[in-house]
């Protein structure tokens, strides 16, 4: 009797969240992208770190090309691999024009509408020989025009004219060119972090509604028709080169114009704004979140571009790290209490090879390393996860020189991981779970929290192998009808 | 025109042990995609896992004292480890990132595989640091060795690469034209089903495929690494789209096509090099490749198939 309450209440707690859902999807679809987008734009009124809301900026930005980037891939099924020249391209374009490099200042307006130009352009321009090839020949055709790109933004710091004496610098090399005008428009300067990340936010918008009227329009179903099957598209009569042109033109002038703010916002711009990491960021952004699905693009962009800055504490890590490790083992072993036993037995595990170094060579052994912090200088939370962090390397392996035992541990755990993920499930399985986790928190704690540019880049790369492998199509993908 | 003609032989063997390295490649990208129709972005970064496999063999027999074996044994060590391991290497990635998407959309082993070459590119900067290692090349292979042929002279290096590459292009070459399984590997290429009913063990083609192919890669780290001495952890990608892009010109999936876009490309750059600006020979490059696929758009020596729908 006494839990009654209890089950109506929670009975209650879940109706309302199913109400509430139910409401949300009653919404129509400009309902639902309104109310997101002004939730988008609180951002800056409920927090004023500027630090939260450059990050805030960052996602609208690489939520853009994103977008962008699934016009060309998910819509029309070109696979663009020198989409980042085209923002690189932007980017510089602004740059010339808007700083002292050649004394050139034009009006922000200008200079954007001039960027969205040169970016079709150019689409055009590489996009008219090169679609002739079939879809790899393409990918490599804009890979090298990529690379090109980036090559030449390195050295045309001192390009020899025939008709002048010296050389002239166009791109500034590494030193890339810095000081350039905020964005302006008819007076109203844009001076801090807030103000871009409104205007981004509003380019986000706008590109979205672009795209996604686009994409309900006669030239969105013929992009769909032709990204299913290209040559069936053009059986019926759909004039597939010129869709796809359009469709190739149409990313390279949204990146471009993206690549104009973002140099504003950043006042500089270096080679290494557009490397290839970028665009296997942005790649990993969009097939995250489904290809052609732009709401998943947005999603793709969220998660990709928060999920470093979480990462970058070693506090917040810690605490991500050993709640994602404990939520997959409580919600893949089955039964439920499977997951408690593993925790409990590799913790014994801990202890018995902890004692066995003790009594063995005592001198290998280190005391912990992680300090709590006094409460003056720190966040209740970041304390909880130093203690939790005393509490780990209270059982584990904590060593003086964890450098060569901790590559080890790491070379041997990956071919043990992989090979534990394919194993049929069974008593063996269960058993080898135990040093596979033991082994993933020692790797953890001497090398993967010691480096967090590279378990970054690692979990990256891990996640979109194994995304592929369950979901080839992302997250929110649908899956595509096979003709065979 | 006199500098052009004193210069062009001393080119031509800069280009062909260049070439060599990316034929190397380029055949394990064309035999690859001739049989999944995948691209294998993680190919390079098998390359150089095998780099860093010799660089790892040389180091562990050339104590500073003296060296351990004879150097053309050291070198035949460096050469099978590191075919061996980038073999294995290979095969797991086939096993990991590609066989669980046979069947899927065909963005999604492309992604895969982005993802594999990133994987595999930090794990080795988190164990190896983003250090460039050095190639002891001088103690194995005397600088001052070489052939002389009036006023070229070939490094004894360089014709190790380029006689290496060769011998190895040569036995791929009888493998798949000439023994069983080379057939077996052709059948599964032109369709994959139609060999499976004739009873071709289709998964062990294409694990063998995998193996074949990463063991060149990882012979062209090691000869890499013995020509230009230097070795680091994102050396595979570039040294990955040159092998693609010759995989490409030569017409992809046809083995003597890579060879020769290999070559082609390799004499490419070093005349670019030598000829033009060094800073502009990715540029240069790139035209090259746009011109050739204009003008043949499946490569030099591909066919014109005709796409069945």
């Amino acid at each position: 009797m006494a839990s009654e309450p209890l089950t109506a209440r929670r009975r209650g707690g879940s109706e309302i969240v199913a109400q509430a859902l139910e409401r949300w999807n009653a919404l129509s679809g400009s309902a639902r992208f309104f109310i997101l987008l002004a939730a988008a734009a609180t951002v800056p009124l409920l927090i004023s770190n500027d630090y939260v809301i450059r990050i805030a900026g960052n996602v609208c930005l690489f939520a853009t090309l994103a977008v962008a980037l699934n016009v060309v891939v998910g819509y029309a099924g070109l696979l663009d691999l020198g989409f980042i020249a085209f923002y690189g391209i932007g980017a510089y374009t602004y740059a010339i024009l808007s700083s002292d490099q050649f004394g050139i200042h034009w009006p922000s307006w200008a200079s954007l509408i001039f960027i969205g130009l040169i970016g079709l352009v150019f689409g055009l321009l590489l996009g008219s020989p090169s679609l002739r090839l079939l879809g790899d020949y393409l990918a490599i055709v804009t890979l090298g025009f990529g690379l090109v790109f980036a090559q030449l933004a390195l050295t045309l710091d001192r390009v020899e004219l025939p008709w002048r004496e010296g050389t002239v610098n166009i791109t500034g090399g590494t030193n890339g060119i810095v000081k350039l005008d905020p964005l302006n428009f008819f007076g109203f300067q844009l001076s801090n972090v807030t103000h871009y990340f409104y205007a981004l936010l509003i380019w986000l918008a706008i590109v979205l509604i672009i795209v996604h009227r686009l994409n309900q329009s006669r030239i969105g179903r013929a992009w769909r028709s032709m990204g299913e099957d290209a040559l069936a598209a053009e059986s019926m009569g759909m004039p597939t080169r010129r869709l796809k042109l359009l469709a190739f033109s149409c990313g390279s002038a949204i990146a471009g114009i993206t690549g104009g703010i973002f140099a504003a916002w950043q006042q500089s711009v270096f080679p290494q704004n557009f490397s290839t990491d970028v665009l296997i960021t942005l790649y990993a952004m969009m097939v995250l979140g489904g290809i052609s699905n732009l709401g998943g693009a947005v999603l793709g962009a969220c998660v990709l571009a928060i999920a470093p800055e979480l990462l970058r504490s070693p506090e917040l890590s810690r605490l991500i790290f050993y709640s994602a490790l404990g939520l997959g083992l409580l919600l893949l072993m089955k039964p439920r209490r499977n997951g408690l036993i593993v925790l409990v037995s590799v913790i014994g595990l801990g202890v018995l090879l902890r004692l066995i170094v003790q009594a063995a060579a005592p001198d290998l052994l280190s005391p912990p390393t992680i300090r709590v912090a006094a409460a003056s200088v720190s966040t209740a939370l970041d304390r909880f996860s130093q203690q939790f962090g005393i509490y780990v390397q209270s059982w584990i392996l904590v060593l003086k020189e964890p450098l060569l035992p901790g590559n080890i541990a790491f070379v041997v755990m990956i071919p043990a991981l992989l090979a534990l993920s394919r194993m049929k499930p069974g008593r063996l399985k269960f058993g080898l779970t135990i040093p596979a986790i033991y082994l993933l928190i020692f790797v953890w704690e001497t090398r993967l929290a010691a480096e967090p540019a590279v378990t970054r880049l690692l979990l990256i790369g891990g996640l979109l192998v194994i995304l592929m492998i369950f979901r080839p199509n992302g997250l929110l993908g649908r899956r595509k009808v096979e003709i065979v | 025109m006199e500098d052009f003609l004193a210069q062009l032989p001393q080119q031509l063997v800069n280009g062909l042990t260049l070439g060599s390295v990316y034929a190397l490649i380029a055949l394990g990208y064309s035999m690859v995609y001739g049989i999944l129709q995948l691209l294998n972005f993680a190919h390079g970064d098998v390359y150089m896992v095998g780099a860093f496999i010799g660089f790892g063999v040389l180091t562990a027999l050339l104590p500073d004292s003296s060296p351990l074996l004879p150097s053309a044994v050291i070198v035949v060590l460096m050469l099978l480890a590191a075919m061996l391991g980038c073999g294995l290497l290979g095969v797991g990635i086939e096993w990991f990132a590609y066989r669980p998407l046979r069947n899927a959309p065909r963005i999604a082993p492309l992604i895969s595989a982005l993802g594999t070459s990133i994987l595999i590119q930090n794990a080795v900067q988190l164990t190896l640091t983003a250090n460039y290692r050095v190639y002891r090349t001088e103690q194995v292979i005397p600088a001052a060795a070489g052939i002389g042929l009036g006023d070229l002279r070939i490094s004894a290096t360089r014709a190790l690469v380029i006689i290496s590459a060769v011998v190895l292009m040569i036995a791929l070459t009888y493998l798949v034209q000439r023994t069983k399984l080379g057939r077996a590997m052709r059948a599964v290429a032109i369709d994959r089903e139609a060999a499976a009913t004739m009873g071709v063990n289709v998964d062990q083609i294409i694990v063998l495929t995998f193996f074949i192919g990463s063991a060149l890669a990882g012979a062209a780290g090691v000869l890499t690494g013995l020509v230009f001495t230097r070795v680091w952890h994102t050396m595979g990608f570039n040294a990955g789209l040159k092998g693609f892009t010759a995989a490409v010109v030569g017409g992809i999936g046809n083995l003597p096509g890579a060879m020769l876009g290999g070559m082609l490309l390799g004499l490419v750059e070093a005349f670019a090099v030598g000829f033009i600006a060094p800073a502009f020979k990715e540029v240069i490059t790139f035209i090259v490749l746009i011109i050739i696929l204009l003008i043949r758009p499946r490569g030099l020596l591909g066919a014109s198939v005709i796409q069945k729908v």
